[in-house]
């Protein structure tokens, strides 16, 4: 048996503002060289326990502890500030937020400054990190310039520019697209069976790291181990079949849209239409263009070129509370006064609003948080709705929630426009497909034609839903 | 030649300003300032990369700022005795009045030309590396800064992607610039409530990497003394040593 890592005994934690324990009683072993997953809805505490191991709990919220925690066959209290980082290195789920350094290099090198290593062994581990994780050329870039997937791909060379036994994943993949999420994990796999790393990760979207994870460990919204078994490779969340509602009036038209800003062409001129309650996804690699696109239909960018015609264009950012203004949430859905009090009253009821309508706007969930946004965009008067990214770092039961929220209102008239990266949510929801690449569009087509395509699925960064879960076949 | 500013310790640097400063401040003569003024703009000329352009706006607030001290001296001042040199509309102007004018004025000048020179040569995360490292700065700060610089493009971006959304929403943009600065608080709220969050991760980020606020024990970058600034230092002081003696004698 190889030696123990992780030794939980009956652990509980609780968080001083709470009244629930958020980890209730939680006993296992993780032993050397394990590929371990951790599983369960949003807010069970999965996270919290990724910050016990990694001792940034309790100190940093004066959390309380019960029972026992070994790491390393050694009580976690008996470890210094700091030492037990050198052996357990994580990686956070936002690219935004990991770094304070300028360029790559400069963080490596902090890593390795807090670990005190000697100047003359800096470089060639620095080195060493830059070859395993393919960043050589990107030594001298400033990290605030590459793209999600790359500062994704940076931290993990932090992490393992530590020499580290033990790499804690938080969500590595939530903002990657899906081509570069499927490199990141057969990266990760080759580089788990070199060094024999024990892994564990928190992780919503199983079905693209396939067969990695050999464990799985599932917690339950009141923080207890649900499940302790082996891993089997997941479908992903497989929602309803739906009808489509497409109507045969037009609800947009675009046609010669162009954007130049700052003689930077970021969008060549293009023309497509989209008829009343259909739902179109708008898909292509990381920084092709799908937001700018989205910006310009909605007027947030200026069009160099083009007329976009439509019945009132609204817009749902990837964080809705950018769109807030009020603080109720009644006020924030009435706020335009395009609406009157029976229209909005209505609207309230289908969005499931009205038990929380005295609420702060602020103060409320995330998938309500979106709803009160579409409820004030549809008020507006805008029944073609743009949607960013709303599937990113969403668990199974928000996707279906989410699902049921778009099918719900199309069949209703409203029509909308996504990107997404989660291909089996796209597959299950899209009417039509718009791929766009390197600023231009390459077209808009049926679904179900591009699923099959493979050349196109792949010039756009994209994976086939079929290869990862049955219900693309609907399609077939 | 042109990079012995920018190559400069910080550090080395930070410090003959202060002291450049704090030195001037015990001239009242309007000479030494004068000198001191002029000797500063000669040596940004010389030895840097400096934007003109960029200078000379950052310098039209300061240049109006002396303007004001110069005038309100003239006008306002106490009655301190000397010869009338010059009246006009009821208004005596006696020659010490003048001169203490002109020092204020020209000590504006030179303070700001002296902060610019350091802004426009000094690299901000070269900076903060060397007051780590010369001045003995606490990591704990100086990493904390790093980060709040590292942020403030993101928050550039968050700014303005609020603004525009809530523009969608109908969010009119106010005509008086009092009304603008009001609603504002509609766009830093979300914003602040985000930078609370990416503040909490990122310090979060830096302790897993093993970051605990102790003085580090080597440096990736050492950022040295050499002998750069020790010419530098000598020109500084030649500079100040000139202007102090030559700003006394003039007068």
């Amino acid at each position: 048996m190889p030696e123990e890592i992780f030794h939980l005994k009956n652990l509980s934690f609780q968080f001083p503002e709470d009244e629930l324990k958020t980890l209730n009683g939680i006993s296992l072993k993780v032993h050397r060289g394990e590929r371990v997953v951790l599983t369960g809805p949003s807010g069970c505490g999965k996270s919290t326990l990724l910050y016990l191991l990694n001792r940034l709990y309790p100190l940093n919220c004066d959390g309380i502890v019960e029972g026992e925690l070994s790491l390393f066959e050694k009580l976690a209290d008996e470890y210094e500030a700091g030492e037990i980082n050198h052996r357990i290195a994580t990686v956070f789920q936002d690219p935004d937020s990991q770094f304070c350094m300028p360029t790559v290099e400069e963080e490596l090198a902090f890593t390795l400054e807090n670990l005190r290593v000697p100047l003359d062994e800096m470089e060639p581990r620095i080195l060493e990190a830059l070859q395993l994780t393919g960043l050589t050329k990107l030594r001298n870039t400033v990290i605030q310039s590459l793209s999600g997937g790359m500062k994704q791909r940076v931290a993990t060379a932090c992490a393992l520019i530590m020499n580290p036994e033990v790499l804690l994943l938080d969500e590595p993949l939530s903002h990657l697209d899906p081509y570069t999420a499927e490199q990141f994990v057969t990266w990760l796999t080759a580089l788990q069976q070199q060094s024999n790393l024990t892994i564990i990760a928190v992780e919503h979207r199983l079905e693209l790291w396939k067969s990695f994870f050999e464990r799985e460990i599932q917690l339950d919204l009141n923080g207890q181990l649900a499940a302790d078994r082996q891993f089997t490779s997941k479908h992903a969340v497989s929602f309803p079949e739906r009808q489509n509602a497409i109507q045969q009036t037009k609800a947009l038209k675009v046609a010669q849209l162009s954007v130049v800003i700052k003689d930077k062409h970021l969008l060549a001129p293009l023309s497509f239409s989209v008829n009343r309650g259909e739902i179109v996804v708008i898909a292509g690699p990381n920084g092709s263009g799908k937001s700018t696109l989205m910006k310009s239909l909605c007027g947030i960018y200026k069009r160099t070129t083009g007329t976009v015609d439509s019945e009132g264009l609204g817009y749902v950012p990837q964080s809705p509370e950018y769109l807030f203004l009020t603080q109720q949430v009644e006020k924030e859905v009435a706020y335009s006064n395009a609406s009157n009090q029976i229209q909005l009253d209505e609207l309230m009821e289908s969005l499931r609003l009205v038990e929380i309508k005295d609420a702060h706007p602020f103060s409320i969930s995330h998938g309500q948080k979106r709803r009160v946004a579409i409820g004030a965009m549809l008020a507006d008067k805008r029944p073609v709705l743009l949607m960013d990214e709303p599937t990113s770092g969403q668990d199974a039961a928000a996707l279906l929630e989410l699902f049921e929220l778009i099918d719900q209102r199309s069949k209703e008239g409203t029509t909308f426009l996504i990107i997404t990266h989660d291909m089996q949510f796209a597959a299950s929801l899209a009417d039509s497909v718009l791929l766009v690449k390197e600023g231009e569009m390459t077209g808009k087509f049926a679904a179900k034609e591009v699923w099959d395509n493979a050349e196109l699925m792949e010039a756009h960064h994209l994976l086939s839903p079929k290869g990862v879960a049955p219900l693309a076949e609907s399609f077939a | 030649m042109r990079n012995l500013l920018h190559d400069m310790n910080p550090s080395v640097k930070f410090i003959l300003i202060t002291l450049s400063m704090l030195a001037i401040a015990f001239f009242f003569n309007p000479w030494t300032p004068f000198l001191f003024w002029v000797s500063i703009i000669l040596l940004q000329l010389t030895m840097s990369r400096t934007k003109w352009k960029l200078w000379l706006l950052f310098m039209l607030p300061f240049s109006i700022g002396a303007f004001g001290y110069l005038w309100t001296t003239v006008v306002f001042g106490a009655d301190t005795g000397g010869t009338v040199i010059w009246s006009f509309a009821g208004l005596d102007v006696t020659d010490e009045q003048w001169a203490r004018a002109l020092s204020l004025a020209f000590r504006v000048m030179a303070f700001s030309t002296l902060s610019l020179l350091f802004a426009f040569t000094t690299d901000p995360v070269k900076f903060i590396l060397s007051l780590m490292q010369q001045l003995k700065l606490s990591p704990k700060l100086a990493y904390g800064v790093m980060v709040g610089y590292q942020f403030l493009p993101v928050m550039k971006d968050e700014f303005i992607q609020i603004q525009q959304a809530q523009r969608l929403r109908g969010a009119k943009m106010q005509k008086h610039s009092w009304q603008r600065l009001l609603s504002m608080r509609q766009v830093l709220i979300p914003m602040l409530a985000g930078a609370v969050r990416k503040a909490e991760r990122s310090a979060f980020a830096m302790e897993a990497r093993g970051f605990t606020g102790e003085p580090r024990s080597a440096f990736y970058r050492p950022i040295r003394i050499g002998r750069i600034d020790i010419l530098m230092s000598g020109v500084f002081l030649v500079i100040l040593f000139v202007s102090c003696a030559g700003g006394s004698w003039l007068s």
